[in-house]
């Protein structure tokens, strides 16, 4: 059942005061989608969801949800309910007068609500902890209830707030296939805040990526990962290799950089950028680090790159290995571990190659720090 | 380790003075409270008596100083505790360029000493009253001359901001997604306010409002202004106290210190009492183990303080009920004139030897040793023959106002015969 | 137009309702109970004593004769001061101070103990017994200082007895009765902001410091005092005010010859029946004393925002 809400922004500035939280967004979410906003912090995504849940008027432009326009609608009158990235479990109330709070101020009867809210416990795996105080749960728990707490609404779209980033790995990692999964059965919008890409790329349909009050590419995940539209998005989402040059030729959607220090390198050029990028120009090129292979390619081809090991890292399915190229230019490479007892990438003087389809080109810009 | 002794040792000299000098006088007092001396004092100890605290319960002024504090007392809470706490809301979300200068502003009663916050309460309201054209008798000059609605204004300028002080040290540790999350959810304002913030701080308001009430009951500075023709505990007793001192108001000290021991007793066993109930929650103490106190007592020093002062108390009561110093005052008065008697001879005897040796100067040995004026002369007391008279008293009091001759009026004479 | 953004965002948070009682009850409070009145004083303090019937006549212009009063007395030539008036001003100005003095002195070691030596039982019972006198009457505080100061009173007697002496002392005229009455009176206003800021000093430095070699003077004035600065200054400010602005103690415990400024201001309105006069005096009294704790807030770098923590 995909009947759900559409939400869309358009044009939407959010300042305070000489700061510009949110430059000029446009998006537009399908109904029934689950929607992610990803982006270091300080990118704006918590001010875009406040916005949306009524909390900030935007400055200029629209919030539409369901095709209404929302100006001038309190959170209190929106169809949106947010789960908090610290959850704002009521503690002095207990879990059931939590899941169904909204029930309360609506005026709802107290038999009917407990009824409600201990369906919604089952609907959690939490059958009979109702009449616990927030304080006595655990972490994952909590993070149950304030779900429930926020379906128990009924809302069109729920907004997430890095509601996991409290919680530890294993958790995290179960509650993203949980809420995932919850979605699926309720079939509403979620729009989801995250600094995690991990997260955005496996639950969502599709992704926001923000800078600085800027979104950069709103995509799927997959083809966020492979066909990023700008270096910060390239450097941001997973792990890269960043080789900066200008480019000296130009071949259909290839493009041939020379770098500073490893010489001319091959790639193609980000489906967004073809046609628009000259000979001349200041480029970066992108490769990940599992995109590398040991071994020496064509020397025409141009997709071969020096280097010596420096230091080796086991990461359990996979090697990371660091390494040297040319002029001190360091490398990462990734071999994945598929029982080998060693791997073989050691030495002074290596040749790494890779296939020019997995490396991306496109004007020089931003990246993401670390 | 001789130094450390050294330390230790001072340290505890220290403290010693410290609350010799805070609780001595305290003591002090409550033990006048039963000294039958007309005089609150402990050293010429006369009879063991309850009599102050008939006097103190037969003192009309009092009981109406009581009434009338207690309705300031309730109206001040109201009044500063939701200013207080409306203010300290404010504060939480005002731009932050205008907060410290906020925060100067409503701190600022804290420092305005109590004398002018009254003054500038009674001229500012004086002048409302002509402003708006209030004639005299109508209801509002009559409000404005009001001396509760007065006191309640002037005090609430000041206690509001101690009521702010309470709720803003809550406040910072209030988690305002908890607002966003119930209006998120449905709740309006007023709904969110009372469903979510209000019990969040319903134990701030709790403890503000006793300091509001204690602060209003125990003001005398701001209240002595406003007053005007009313009566508060405080103004009454100043009266008192500046006209002449008897030891019923140590009788009421000493009431007033037993409730407060009470108070802070029963409030340090509550909480002792939760947090074992918190740790037997938790399991980290067992709750049924035997032991012959019940179990509110178990482990808390205080409740079991609390019972003992309780039953120490009631002792007390029933004692006083059948007690009567009659006897004993009869000895200590003839004891007393016997003493006198001595004096007065050893007197005679001096001012004969005296004479005899410096005829033209008589008078004056008698003069200098008795000074009539001294409202609190205790040598007067010592030195007149018939100390516990009526006449007596009259001659200590010159031109004795209502209040002084309140305090020293023949029905306290009467207990005595 | 900024003021405007700021209103419609406050209203936004709180509701119309809700915003509207929380700006009414700080309005109320500010306007009302705080900044007309002390405005209205203010202009008093400007006007002549007149009779109800002449207010607002030709006669009721401002003028500066309230304030020239306390300067020159009654005398119109000013050739002569107010001596009487202006010797208790000074008195109460500088016998606040030394109060206050006194009380940071003999409370900063109490505030260093309990705020160190954290929840033992015996602590506990000391902060007990600390906020029992805190309860009681002012008034009554200073009636039990009167008892042991009296002349026949506790102590007269006891140095009688141990025949330190052979007459009583006469304290309450010495005014010795009055500096204790004052020092007495507010001395928990100064513990506890004392304590709470030396209860929030980490232990750690302390013991770091001692590691290092300090000696217990050298981590008082290097570390403890400056941490405990905001609680010293909040709780001197506090004391210095409620001391000069004391009534309770002056006149109960005031000797018969020698007058508290507080108390001038009470005779002019309550004897005298002279508000204006008393309105003047008042103003002088609450501006000396704001110069006063400002400069001293100035000096020691203290802001306001740490008062009343």
């Amino acid at each position: 059942m995909s009947s759900g809400v559409a939400v869309d922004l358009e044009n939407l500035w959010i300042r305070f005061g000489d700061f510009v939280a949110v430059r000029d967004a446009n998006v537009a979410i399908n109904g029934g989608d689950f929607f992610s906003f990803l982006g270091p912090s300080g990118c704006g995504k918590t001010t875009i969801l406040r916005s949306v849940s009524g909390f900030l008027e935007p400055s200029e432009g629209t919030v539409r949800i369901g095709g209404r326009d929302m100006a001038g609608i309190g959170p209190n009158k929106r169809p949106t309910a947010l789960i908090f990235q610290n959850l704002a479990l009521f503690p002095l109330m207990k879990v059931w007068e939590n899941i169904s709070f909204s029930m309360e101020v609506a005026g709802v009867s107290a038999g009917e609500r407990r009824k409600r809210a201990d369906e919604l416990l089952d609907m959690i795996a939490l059958e009979g902890q109702g009449d616990k105080m927030p304080s006595e749960l655990s972490g994952g728990q909590k993070q149950r209830v304030a779900i429930a707490r926020a379906l128990c609404a009924n809302p069109d779209v729920l907004l997430l707030d890095e509601p996991l980033s409290a919680l530890d790995l294993k958790l995290r990692q179960h509650m993203r296939t949980e809420l995932r999964e919850i979605q699926q059965r309720v079939g509403i919008t979620f729009i989801y805040i995250t600094h995690d890409q991990g997260e955005a790329l496996t639950m969502s349909d599709n992704v926001a990526v923000m800078k600085g009050g800027v979104i950069d590419q709103i995509d799927t995940g997959h083809d966020i990962y492979d066909h990023p539209a700008t270096p910060f998005v390239a450097s941001f989402v997973g792990e890269t290799n960043v080789f900066r040059g200008k480019i000296s030729r130009i071949d259909g959607n290839q493009a041939l950089i020379s770098t500073n220090r490893s010489g001319d390198l091959l790639a193609r050029i980000t489906p967004t950028q073809v046609g628009k990028m000259s000979v001349g120009d200041d480029a970066m090129m992108f490769i990940r680090p599992e995109a590398l292979q040991l071994g020496e390619a064509d020397a025409s081809a141009k997709t071969t790159i020096s280097a010596g090991t420096v230091n080796e890292e086991f990461e359990g399915n996979s090697f990371s290995v660091f390494l040297e190229g040319d002029g001190g230019k360091s490398i990462k490479m990734s071999v994945p571990n598929v029982g080998q007892d060693n791997i073989s990438v050691r030495g002074k003087d290596l040749s790494l190659h890779y296939d020019a389809n997995n490396a991306i080109m496109m004007p020089a810009g931003e990246l993401a720090s670390d | 380790m001789s130094s450390a002794t050294i330390v230790r040792v001072a340290l505890g000299a220290y403290l010693l003075i410290f609350f010799s000098y805070l609780l001595g006088p305290l003591v002090v007092m409550s033990l006048t409270a039963f000294n039958s001396a007309a005089f609150p004092s402990v050293s010429p100890w006369a009879c063991f008596s309850f009599e102050w605290f008939r006097v103190l319960y037969d003192d009309k002024h009092i009981r109406e100083g009581i009434y009338y504090s207690i309705i300031i007392g309730v109206g001040t809470v109201i009044l500063s505790v939701s200013m207080g706490l409306a203010a300290s809301i404010v504060l939480t979300q005002i731009w932050p360029r205008l907060r410290s200068t906020y925060y100067t502003l409503i701190i600022a009663p804290i420092l305005i000493p109590g004398v002018v916050l009254g003054i500038s309460t009674l001229v500012f309201w004086d002048r409302v009253g002509k402003f708006l054209g209030a004639t005299d008798g109508s209801f509002l000059h009559d409000l404005f001359h009001n001396g509760i609605f007065l006191t309640i204004l002037g005090q609430s300028a000041f206690i509001a901001s101690y009521a702010m002080l309470v709720f803003v040290a809550r406040l910072q540790r209030f988690d305002p997604g908890l607002t966003e999350a119930a209006l998120d959810l449905g709740a309006s304002h007023t709904q969110a306010f009372r469903k979510i913030l209000l019990p969040f701080m319903r134990p701030a308001i709790a403890s503000a409002s006793v300091l509001a009430f204690l602060a209003s009951f125990e003001n005398y500075n701001t209240t002595t202004f406003t007053i005007i023709d009313y009566k508060t505990l405080t103004t009454v007793l100043a009266q008192k106290v500046r006209l002449g001192i008897n030891p019923s108001i140590s009788s009421l000290a000493f009431i007033i210190i037993v409730l407060t021991i009470f108070a802070a007793l029963a409030f340090e066993a509550s909480q002792r009492n939760r947090q074992r109930k918190e740790a037997i929650k938790q399991g980290k103490q067992k709750s049924g183990s035997k032991g012959f106190l019940p179990s509110f007592m178990r482990g808390n020093p205080a409740a079991i303080l609390f019972v003992l002062l309780a039953c120490v108390v009631i002792v007390m009561i029933s004692v006083a009920n059948s007690y009567s110093a009659k006897e004993c005052k009869v000895r200590v008065r003839e004891a007393r004139q016997i003493e006198i008697q001595q004096r007065i001879d050893a007197l005679k005897k001096a001012r004969a030897a005296k004479e005899l040796a410096n005829p033209g100067q008589s008078q004056a040995p008698a003069t200098g040793d008795k000074p009539a004026n001294a409202p609190s002369g205790a040598f007067g007391n010592v030195f007149d023959p018939n100390n516990l008279t009526d006449e007596t008293q009259e001659k200590e009091t010159p031109g004795g106002s209502g209040a002084f001759g309140n305090v020293f009026d023949p029905t306290n004479l009467n207990n005595d015969e | 137009m900024k003021k405007k953004m700021i209103f419609s965002e406050f209203f936004r948070n709180n509701g119309l309702g809700m915003g509207s009682l929380l700006i009414a009850l700080v309005g109320f409070w500010l306007i009302f109970l705080i900044v007309l009145p002390q405005l209205s004083m203010l202009d008093y303090s400007f006007r002549f004593n007149l009779p109800p019937a002449e207010q607002g006549g030709p006669k009721d212009f401002y003028t500066l004769s309230n304030y020239e009063h306390l300067l020159y007395g009654s005398d119109q030539t000013h050739q002569t001061y107010n001596s009487v008036d202006l010797m208790v001003f000074v008195r109460t100005i500088i016998a606040a101070m030394l109060v206050t003095l006194f009380n940071i002195v003999l409370c900063y070691p109490l505030a260093y103990f309990l705020g160190q030596s954290k929840g033992s039982g015996f602590v506990r019972l000391l902060v007990v017994l600390l906020i029992i006198p805190y309860w009681i009457n002012e008034i009554l505080r200073a009636f039990a200082l009167r008892i042991i100061f009296g002349e026949s009173g506790l102590l007269n007697e006891a140095l009688m007895f141990m025949h330190l002496i052979r007459e009583p002392i006469d304290f309450i005229r010495q005014d010795i009765a009055l500096y204790a009455g004052l020092g007495y009176a507010y001395i928990l206003l100064m513990l506890f902001p004392m304590y709470n800021v030396i209860e929030s000093l980490d232990r750690n430095q302390i013991e770091a410091a001692r590691d290092m070699g300090a000696s217990w003077i050298q981590i008082h004035r290097r570390i403890v005092i400056p941490h405990a600065k905001p609680g010293i200054v909040s709780g001197a400010t506090m004391v210095f005010m409620l001391t000069a602005g004391a009534l309770a103690a002056p006149q109960i415990l005031g000797g018969p010859s020698s007058l508290w400024f507080t108390q001038l201001v009470y005779q002019w309105f309550n004897d005298s029946l002279n508000w204006q006069q008393g309105a003047a005096y008042a103003i002088v009294l609450l501006a000396s004393t704001i110069v006063i704790v400002l400069t001293v807030m100035r000096i020691f770098k203290v802001n306001m925002g740490d008062i009343g923590k």
